[in-house]
């Protein structure tokens, strides 16, 4: 079974990227000084040592923040998705209307081999993001926030421009989070004519369709490429990797060597969260991302020798979200009625006690930054607190009928509540089946169904196969990232060439089959797709009242029910390494290797 | 004629009461047999009756989750505040319903074409007997792994028939080996010279002979079924039942930190515990039925 808590798959989701770094063990390294610093990958179970040190590969040996290094780091903001920490990029300057970015890269950066790290390799890897399906670097003609142009100005800056005709204002974003590979060691893997490929794909007809496919084609071949080495241009370089563990070397010519404090990095193999409650508890690791724990384990971890726990923001919420193409769900009242039903304190309480937050109500936004976005009008929102004669009201508006205590469908039919969940979530199915209870309790009948993994649940949800299922939403910090969860191509609503389009329930990808037009209370007639579109080339201010009405929108709609939004919770050591990240910290949504590679990581004197 | 008719109709009679006597004789002998024969009844009863002696919807106390064993909670409670001891109660009928299908289904084809091929022998035997060593090279576990994944065995009975369908193989070539073997000695060649109809023969000559056999075979077949679906469930391959054996260890474990910290392991030991009970159980009744049917093993 595979037994990631879901947070781990939504921290992937929403670019946050939950790498682990890891804690020292006490041995003192070859290298002297620094020492060995331990940790697991909670993205990833299991070492493959024959995976190649290639950050595109799913299984490779290459280690985000360690031995992978994007052109900068996205600092996942509250509210402002342009905010980075520098990586290979040492600075950027971004054109008021986001119409371009240049990129200078840091003058001393060198690969592990000694070679310079140059503007060559951006342009290479840029070319390579292309073959991967990038935001910036997307070939689906009239994609949002796509790169028109790359420029090589000097050989340590590079300047990228956005296609105008259909702008995102997190095209910087999607500039900065791409890959940098060593085009010395990689530069066969693009043909001579890549860029007059691209080119060519930018068009219509038959042509740019071949070359689309031709690209796509590549990046086959690219995840399956395997360098001879690890060649570097992070504080960190593979050395060897065995089932059993990957070992790192710190790498000497990169342009912060002086300030990485440990010499070595050890990334532990594990299959499940036992093995890495196990790991935490005897005080092995110097750090490890969120992994879900039930409480008598975390207060074991948590009297481990030097165990530190750092709690911050997380992106992402879970909601209970409804396929409204299927009565009774279609009814907005029934909705409601299970939103009054649902106890979400005691649904995280069992759940997700240290994962989680119960959401403060429905409004698609994480309860951080809907303060944020949403001010004073947050509180004005309906809560929806659990409350039995609301739900009976509500249910009775919907036309539903009691009999012998249980609801059933207004023409007397039985009316079964069925949630999906992918196996192996547990934190998600023990919600569910916390749910079920309370529902169960009071006259709702109600069932837990596991799907084998999550790509299948995804696959099966998308085809419109559920009543309701578990949906990841608040996928922060772009203020458009966050409602296409709820108003984007799984609602019908998909943005093509800067024109919103709307596909009818049930066809192209539209699962939830909500109203187009939704009148809201307070607000007016509202196209919750469209206000969702105008977020993408919307600033911080001019996205505040669309967020509002979109948050209100939410919250009377209830296209999901809110549940809990997600804390970054991490665990660190300070019995070897000290110079953690504060509570709250936004480098929490970054891998250890970045809070490494900054030089705030320090050895404990 | 009638007299003769009850005449056999008394011998009969006089043959069962014997045969129980020999039972009870074997049972006393070693008290351990006897408490075996209790155990397996006891757990058919619990499949049986057992979840009429709760509600669908265990009750659940949220404030009280992974609590400790006590007189009120004898296993503790699992992750949602629930009784572990009325899981396994009410979690016993899928398993032993789907482990009863499997044994069946095990026997009575592993029967049917162990005596057909081992009576009939032949082309037909050459057949069967590469159809089984087929079927016997084809890995039991990654099968299962791949079927669950198109099948959900939302019902024992469908549970119990794809154990059943992967588990005949073995008793097939026994049966067929014990038939090969019995259908040459005397009994057999006489009843043959008698111009004794084949069904006479196979029916009423050969299965007897091998019925207390066939019989432990389908109570190892039992304890082997029930293995393989907890394991099933375990591993997480299978669809979530709250209640169910297999999906108790699984959340115990990867859920509760069962192996990690001691809150969750009375959740762990209850179904073990329930399957160590009811393999010892088989196990002291297959060590009575073997005496019971193997004169040369009375210890008189």
């Amino acid at each position: 079974m595979k037994r990631l808590a879901a947070a781990a798959v939504l921290l992937s989701l929403a670019a946050v990227t939950a790498c682990s770094s890891g804690s020292t063990t006490g041995d003192k390294s070859a290298g002297g000084g620094g020492g060995l610093f331990t940790t697991i990958d909670v993205n990833r179970p299991g070492i493959d040592p024959n995976a190649p040190a290639n950050p595109y590969n799913p299984k490779g040996n290459s280690f985000l923040g360690y031995n992978a290094m994007k052109l900068a780091w996205i600092k996942n903001h509250m509210t402002d998705p342009n905010q980075f920490y520098p990586g290979i990029a040492e600075s950027w300057e971004i054109a008021p209307d986001n119409s371009s970015i240049t990129v200078k890269l840091q003058p001393d950066n060198k690969w592990s081999d000694g070679k310079p790290v140059t503007a060559e390799d951006v342009r290479l890897s840029i070319g390579i993001a292309y073959t991967q399906g990038s935001t910036a670097f997307a070939i689906t003609p009239g994609a949002a926030g796509a790169a028109a142009d790359v420029q090589v100005v000097d050989d340590k800056t590079v300047k990228v421009t956005q296609d105008m005709t259909n702008p995102s204002a997190k095209f910087a974003r999607g500039v900065l989070d791409t890959y940098v590979a060593p085009a010395h060691v990689w530069g066969s893997v693009l043909p001579a004519d890549f860029w007059d490929k691209l080119k060519a794909s930018r068009g219509t007809g038959a042509d740019a369709e071949k070359a689309r496919e031709e690209i796509t084609a590549l990046g086959q071949k690219i995840i399956a490429f395997a360098p001879p080495k690890d060649v570097s241009a992070g504080p960190f370089v593979l050395q060897r990797a065995n089932p059993g563990e990957a070992l790192l070397v710190k790498n000497k010519n990169f342009y912060n060597a002086a300030n990485v404090a440990p010499d070595q990095v050890k990334f532990l193999n594990y299959t499940g969260n036992e093995q890495i409650w196990n790991y935490l508890i005897s005080g092995k690791l110097d750090h490890a991302g969120f992994t879900a724990a039930p409480p008598d384990v975390m207060n074991k971890i948590k009297q481990a020798s030097g165990a530190n726990i750092i709690k911050g923001y997380s992106p992402v919420a879970v909601g209970l979200a409804f396929n409204q193409s299927k009565k009774p769900y279609d009814n907005v009242h029934v909705r409601r009625g299970l939103a009054y039903l649902i106890d979400r304190e005691q649904v995280v309480k069992v759940a997700s006690p240290e994962g989680g937050t119960p959401a403060v109500t429905t409004s698609g936004i994480h309860q951080k930054p809907a303060q944020e976005w949403l001010g004073a009008e947050l509180g004005a929102l309906e809560p929806y607190k659990h409350d039995v004669a609301k739900a009976e009201e509500e249910f009775k508006a919907a036309g539903l009928q009691k009999k012998d205590g249980k609801w059933t469908l207004a023409d007397g039919t039985p009316w079964k509540l069925t949630m999906h969940a992918p196996s192996g979530f547990s934190d998600w199915i023990s919600a569910q089946e916390n749910i079920k209870g309370q529902l169960t309790e009071n006259g709702v009948d109600a069932e837990v169904v596991t799907v084998a993994d999550y790509p299948l649940y995804l696959e099966e949800i998308a085809a419109g196969k559920y009543d309701a299922g578990f949906w990841l939403i608040a996928l922060g910090p772009a203020p458009y990232d966050i409602y296409q969860r709820l108003y984007g191509a799984s609602n019908g609503w998909t943005n093509v060439a800067g024109k919103i389009q709307h596909a009818a329930p049930g066809k192209g990808g539209n699962w939830m089959g909500g109203a187009e037009e939704i009148d809201v209370e307070g607000v007016g007639k509202v196209n919750p797709g469209e206000l969702t579109g105008k977020l993408n080339a919307a600033d911080a201010e001019a996205a505040k009242p669309i967020m509002l009405q979109l948050a209100k929108t939410a919250n009377r709609d209830l296209p999901v029910i809110q549940l809990w939004d997600y804390v970054n919770t991490q665990f660190t050591n300070t019995g070897r390494f000290t110079g953690w990240p504060e509570q709250d910290s936004d480098l929490l949504r970054l891998p250890a290797g970045v809070w490494i590679q900054l030089g705030m990581v320090k050895k404990t004197s | 004629m009638s007299s003769a008719i009850l005449e056999t109709g008394g011998t009969a009679a006089a043959m069962r009461r014997n045969f129980w006597r020999g039972v009870w004789r074997v049972m006393r002998r070693k008290p351990s047999r006897l408490i075996g024969a209790v155990i397996v009844l006891g757990f058919a009863f619990m499949g049986v009756f057992g979840p009429m002696f709760h509600p669908e919807l265990l009750p659940r106390d949220p404030d009280r989750i992974y609590a400790p064993m006590s007189a009120e909670h004898w296993f503790g409670t699992d992750g949602q505040g629930r009784d572990v001891l009325a899981q396994v109660v009410t979690g016993s009928r899928y398993v032993l319903l789907s482990a009863l299908v499997t044994a069946v289904i095990t026997v009575v084809l592993g029967t049917a074409i162990g005596l057909f091929s081992g009576f009939k022998r032949g082309r037909w035997d050459t057949v069967l007997m590469r159809l089984t060593d087929m079927k016997l090279t084809i890995p039991g576990l990654p099968l299962l792994l791949v079927l669950s994944t198109v099948w959900s065995f939302g019902s024992a009975v469908e549970m119990g028939l794809v154990l059943g369908l992967l588990g005949w193989g073995g008793v097939a070539r026994a049966v067929r080996a014990q038939t090969l073997s019995l259908r040459e000695r005397g009994f057999i060649e006489a009843a043959r010279g008698l111009g004794l109809p084949t069904t006479h023969i196979v029916g009423r000559e050969l299965l007897p002979s091998m019925a207390p056999y066939i019989a432990m075979n389908m109570l190892i077949a039992v304890t082997g079924a029930v293995y393989a679906q907890v394991g099933l469930f375990f591993l997480g391959v299978l669809p979530y039942e709250a209640d169910n054996w297999g999906v108790m260890l699984n959340l115990s474990v990867f859920g509760g930190g069962a192996l990690t910290t001691t809150a969750a392991l009375p959740y762990m030991l209850a179904p073990l515990l329930a399957i160590l009970l009811f393999t010892l159980g088989i196990v002291l009744v297959v060590d009575a039925m073997d005496e019971i049917f193997n004169p040369r093993l009375r210890e008189e």
